[in-house]
């Protein structure tokens, strides 16, 4: 059982600052996810964890206790690599029995243990195999299983599906997920891929160049994203955003760009002129019929169809509104063809706000401040909304 | 009414017909093409080494003692049978042995603890470091020799000043043959590093970092997991130090020992060269040459399948 705290943890190569000032907190059982892009620092910030790599600044707590300069064997925790590390000159029996027979173990115990997990992960007929007599998923599995073997406090995962097939991956996917479920550890999960990361996590950290962007479950990070980067990174296909500006008109604020026009309600003369990037969701922009006459104070948008997009249930548009790409989701089929003309409409509470100069999320103050106020700070675990 | 489905109509392929004999011939014109690159090294190849082999063999069944003007006698296998019954036959085999285990210390023990130990030495330190290491191979031997003469002279040398003693070492059976064993040993000791250092560099670093994790001691890690990983570099060491001890030693011996005091430093390479050029007998150090030749390309064949079985590749 533990409980991972990260305060300020910094490592820079050289020049390269990988990971920049990050604060998390992992509660114990906790499902997270570790999601960005390749480079981003995910490895690197796992790694810290583990011990393998010592950070320039900063410092880990495990349930209170500072680990910072605990060696990794004292650490507790156990890691599947990207690579899987597998010892390439022991068997299968071998590899998975290590971490005990490292700690000094009854061979006995050793036997078993090794034999239980094992079963568990299907890979009694593998035991007398080496590493490179297994393929791509059963390496997986190996690696799994000599994580499970010790009954760490936690588990480091680095990227652990990345080297499976579409059908693998997903399969599991959904088995990492049952073995949380049954095991009640803390989980840190290292992915680029934002599937993994919305199925398989009770929280998500998303990481861009070393920096943590937000920290929440799925569904805050999908439908409040804290940083146009979030925004943008998460969702297939990827948030449209366009560059608007908010003005007053006629007591009202609303939100203009070149065939863009949004209205937000109420009077807020103080954000009038502010420049914004606004983000709207694919499954969030409706068409309008182009003969039915606007409704009055209807957000309307209005572009031309590029491309169409035919993903079996669904169809995506992809729309050029002034000059940015929105892609636009619905049932197929969306009844448009590339170069037509296209009307859209959104709700205006499903349209994300963002300042261009820091890429935060605008939010909106309750109506006694009356402002749209940027969000700057990171939020960390127990604030999980921008505040 | 309801039909079946058509399964993909078969594609009409049409049969390429079948290659005319000029098509034949520009075909077999293109699979020589990699033979031609290879040919100029397959010619230096058999000039130099296969031919002179060949002569060597010839050479066996002749008495001859190298003057031009000294006709070649047919003797049958009669250089072969001396060479069984001549004692230094023996006894430079023996040598050979203890020249070879002499020179394991200094070619895999030193090499591997001085790569354990240099693996957090980084950046320039590594090169110069490495630099140092390397510089003894760089010297000639006979240059080498004559410092290391100098150094091991009875009354005025600085190794019995040293160690305070008044060994002559390269004129008493035993420090001679050690000598020798300590000079060829500096002298390849940097080679047998730097192997060991690329051989190191080679393992991916995540095993030790899993390994750390799985609950493994820095000792365990080098003793379960490095030095497995390192078998195949350190299988090509002891391969290159059985084979070739014998060849590294020469120019020391011819000038530091010219194979004595009374024989005690001459292994087999210096036997047959004793042979050839000393004792002007042609036939029998040819006859030596073969026995060698064929006894050293058995204990290879047996090394290479031996490192096969023990060897683990980091794949
Ligand atoms: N050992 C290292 N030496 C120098 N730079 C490194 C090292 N490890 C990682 N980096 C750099 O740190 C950044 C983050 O790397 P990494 O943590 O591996 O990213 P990710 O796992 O998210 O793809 C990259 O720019 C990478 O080049
Ligand atoms: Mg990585």
């Amino acid at each position: 059982m533990s409980r991972i705290q990260i305060e300020g943890l910094t490592r820079r190569f050289g020049a390269v600052t990988a990971v920049d000032h990050v604060d998390l907190d992992v509660p114990d059982g906790d499902f997270l996810v570790l999601l960005g892009p390749s480079g981003c620092g995910k490895s690197t910030l796992l790694r810290m964890l583990a011990g393998l790599t010592p950070p320039s600044a900063g410092r880990i707590l495990l349930d209170g206790r500072d680990i910072t300069a605990t060696p990794p064997r004292d650490r507790d925790l156990a890691m599947v690599f990207q690579s899987y590390a597998l010892y390439p000159h022991l068997t299968v029996a071998r590899n998975i029995g290590f971490p005990l027979r490292a700690r000094r173990r009854p061979r006995p115990e050793v036997a078993s243990r090794t034999e239980t997990v094992a079963r568990v992960l299907g890979l009694e007929e593998l035991l007398h195999r080496r590493p490179r007599e297994l393929s791509g998923g059963q390496r997986q599995r190996v690696a799994l299983a000599r994580a499970l073997v010790r009954d760490p406090g936690a588990f480091l995962l680095d990227e652990p599906l990345s080297n499976l097939d579409a059908t693998l991956r997903t399969a599991t996917r959904a088995e990492l997920t049952e073995l949380h479920r049954r095991l009640g550890s803390t989980f840190v999960h290292v992915t680029h891929d934002q599937v993994e990361a919305m199925t398989m996590a009770t929280r998500i950290a998303v990481l861009n160049a070393g920096r943590l962007e937000q920290v929440g479950t799925a569904a805050q990070v999908y439908d409040e994203p804290a940083s146009v980067f979030v925004a943008g990174f998460l969702g297939s296909p990827a948030m449209g955003l366009l560059p608007g500006r908010i003005e007053h008109v006629e007591g009202s604020l609303r939100v203009l760009a070149p065939d863009v026009d949004i209205p937000l309600g109420g009077p807020d003369p103080e954000d009038a002129g502010r420049e914004v990037v606004l983000g709207i969701r694919a499954e969030h922009l409706l068409l309008v019929e182009p003969t039915a006459a606007p409704r009055p104070g209807a957000a309307l948008l209005r572009g031309t169809v590029r491309l169409v997009e035919n993903l079996g249930s669904e169809e995506v548009a992809h729309c050029l509104v002034g000059d940015a790409r929105l892609p636009v989701r619905g049932p197929r089929p969306l009844g448009l063809a590339a170069g037509d003309p296209v009307t859209l409409t959104t709700a205006p509470e499903r349209v994300h706000l963002f300042d261009p100069a820091s890429g935060r999320r605008l939010v909106r103050r309750p109506a006694s401040a009356g402002t749209a106020a940027v969000s700057t700070h990171v939020p960390d675990l127990s604030a999980v909304s921008p505040s | 009414m309801f039909v079946e489905l058509d399964a993909p109509a078969p594609v009409a392929v049409r049969a390429v017909p079948p290659p005319s004999r000029s098509a034949r011939l520009r075909r077999a014109g293109r699979s020589l093409v990699p033979y031609l690159y290879l040919a100029p090294g397959l010619v230096l190849l058999g000039i130099w080494v296969y031919r002179p082999l060949v002569q060597t063999g010839q050479l066996s069944f002749f008495s001859w003692n190298l003057l031009p003007t000294t006709p070649m006698v047919p003797v049958g296998f009669e250089n072969y049978e001396r060479l069984f019954t001549l004692p230094e036959f023996g006894t430079s085999i023996w040598r050979t042995v203890v020249l070879v285990l002499g020179l394991l210390p200094f070619t895999v023990v030193v090499p591997v603890a001085v790569g354990l130990l240099a693996r957090r030495v980084r950046g320039r330190a590594a090169v110069i470091y490495q630099a140092l290491v390397f510089a003894p191979l760089l010297i000639a031997p006979v240059a080498g020799a004559a410092v290391w003469q100098w150094l091991l002279d009875p009354r005025s040398g600085a190794i019995n000043q040293v160690l305070g003693t008044t060994t002559n070492w390269l004129q008493e059976p035993g420090p001679a043959q050690l000598a020798i064993i300590v000079i060829t040993g500096w002298h390849v000791l940097g080679f047998a590093v730097l192997v060991v250092a690329a051989g190191l560099a080679g393992i991916s670093d995540d095993y030790a970092g899993a390994a750390a994790l799985d609950g493994a001691t820095p000792g365990q890690v080098t003793r379960w997991i490095t030095l497995p990983l390192l078998s195949p570099t350190l299988v090509f060491l002891v391969l290159m130090t059985v084979l070739l001890s014998a060849q590294w030693s020469f120019p020391l011996i011819d000038t530091l020992t010219n194979g004595g005091p009374a024989g005690a430093t001459t292994n087999v390479y210096y036997l047959l060269w004793d042979y050839g050029f000393h004792s002007f007998d042609a036939g029998l150090g040819a006859a030596a040459g073969v026995i060698f030749f064929a006894g050293f390309g058995v204990i290879a064949a047996a090394l290479v399948a031996l490192s096969d079985r023990v060897t683990f590749h980091d794949n």
